[in-house]
């Protein structure tokens, strides 16, 4: 019998396979968020935007709305062929879809996030004062994101006010999540080390209890 | 209450009554509002058992409650040992080859995925047809591929939702094939179909109208 963390890699393998197929959840998510950092960019003025706090609350703003984008897709294509079913009739299923898909989306929301920084720093003329930090805020903010995302799709999959209810539901949870990654985000840009490494911690925290939530939780709430 | 019975000689010998492969007990099933399954009694034994009834009578809502892919509104539900279940769909992931499918189911039950290739070209999808994106192949390949995991992942409890449907007549050969095997086995196999009457007769027979088994 395959371990509960090898089940959990199958799915993240197995998911990371399709879309590097099938793109739909990657293509989408980066557009989504060039596009967002660019019209934010016009829209508040290039002045404004260059302020640490506002220039890394659009970024994030704009990468959760790409992670829900992404994982919203790669449901999208469970259900297609009732390819979800068979994982979760399998024995551990339930964990490991919830799980794997996590993983998976991390490893694909920091290629987006990846995406979204260069383009960030390049259209807005962003300076950096302390990359690493920045590096490890961003890190740490795409792992903490995908716990609470992937839930939220997963306990609305087959309503059909889903698009609709994976923001309303998700959005409030996540706000102390947006708020350690901006502030950690800005404190970085700006050379505060200490805000950085404090708001990461917190990221880091968030990331560990929103994730044992959801393999509480999902294994029970998937249908 | 359709259940297997104890025979004659195993109670007098005292031979221990075989566990069911899986049980319902009092089941019900709420979908939207509406009762889909009301009050099962339901035990499956080794060999193959068959269910019957008209279309929207609840034959795949029966064997989703039996899977544990939908929840029960009241009643309970067993099941002995490895399930395999194939839908009305195929239940493979888009963007994968056939062969990429099945290697991931059989690897997430911790067998060797080495028996793969020999299910798919029993199958009639060896070479580049099973290395192909699952989207690329017709219906009935799907079907096929779907299929194979009899072969590559054989479970204690096999159940089949409307099995035959997209095959031609050499799939549905391969089919009873495969059914024969798991019956050697030892294998409970529960069918829902309201076609094929020539497998009523080497079957257990259930038969479910309105939700209910009579």
């Amino acid at each position: 019998m395959t371990s509960a963390f090898g089940r959990t890699l199958l799915v993240a393998g197995r998911e990371i396979r399709a879309e590097r197929r099938a793109p739909d959840g990657l293509v989408a998510a980066v557009t989504f968020t060039a596009v967002l950092v660019l019209l934010e960019s016009l829209v508040v003025g290039p002045g404004t935007v260059r302020a640490p706090q506002i220039a890394a609350a659009l970024f994030w703003i704009a990468l959760l709305f790409a992670a829900i984008l992404a994982a919203a897709r790669s449901f999208d294509r469970e259900l297609e062929e009732d390819a979800i079913d068979a994982v979760i009739a399998l024995e551990g299923g339930r964990d490991a879809l919830y799980g794997g898909k996590a993983l998976a989306l991390v490893g694909l929301l920091g290629l987006v996030a990846a995406v979204g920084l260069l383009l960030s720093i390049a259209l807005l003329d962003l300076s950096v004062a302390l990359a690493g930090h920045l590096a490890l805020v961003v890190v740490l903010g795409v792992v903490a994101l995908p716990p609470i995302v992937v839930l939220d799709v997963a306990l609305t999959l087959r309503l059909r006010a889903r698009a609709m209810l994976v923001p309303i539901l998700a959005l409030p949870m996540l706000v102390p999540q947006l708020v350690a990654a901006t502030q950690g985000s800005a404190a970085a840009m700006t050379g505060d080390a200490t805000g950085a490494l404090g708001w990461s911690g917190l990221l880091l925290a968030f990331a560990l209890v929103y994730a044992v939530l959801g393999l509480t939780i999902v294994p029970a709430a998937i249908e | 209450m359709p259940r297997m019975e104890a025979t004659a000689k195993q109670r007098a010998v005292g031979t221990p009554v075989p566990k069911p492969a899986a049980a319902l007990h009092g089941a019900r099933v709420v979908l939207d509002d509406r009762v889909i399954l009301r009050d099962v009694d339901l035990e499956i034994a080794p060999g193959t058992t068959l269910v019957r009834g008209a279309n929207g009578a609840g034959k795949t809502t029966l064997l989703r409650a039996i899977a544990g892919l939908v929840p029960l509104a009241r009643g309970t539900r067993s099941v002995g040992g490895p399930l395999l279940v194939l839908g009305h769909r195929t239940g493979l992931l888009r963007g994968l080859s056939a062969r990429e499918n099945l290697a991931f189911f059989a690897r997430f039950r911790g067998r060797d995925a080495s028996a793969v290739a020999a299910a798919l070209d029993g199958w009639g999808l060896g070479g580049a047809d099973a290395d192909r994106p699952v989207e690329a192949l017709s219906a009935g390949q799907r079907r096929r591929a779907s299929l194979a995991r009899l072969d590559s992942e054989p479970a204690d409890l096999v159940l089949l939702d409307e099995p035959f449907a997209e095959l031609d007549d050499a799939a549905a050969a391969l089919l009873r094939g495969a059914l024969a095997r798991l019956s050697e086995r030892g294998s409970a196999v529960v069918i829902a179909s309201h076609a094929h009457p020539e497998l009523d007769a080497t079957a257990r027979v259930v038969r479910i109208a309105d939700g209910r088994l009579w």
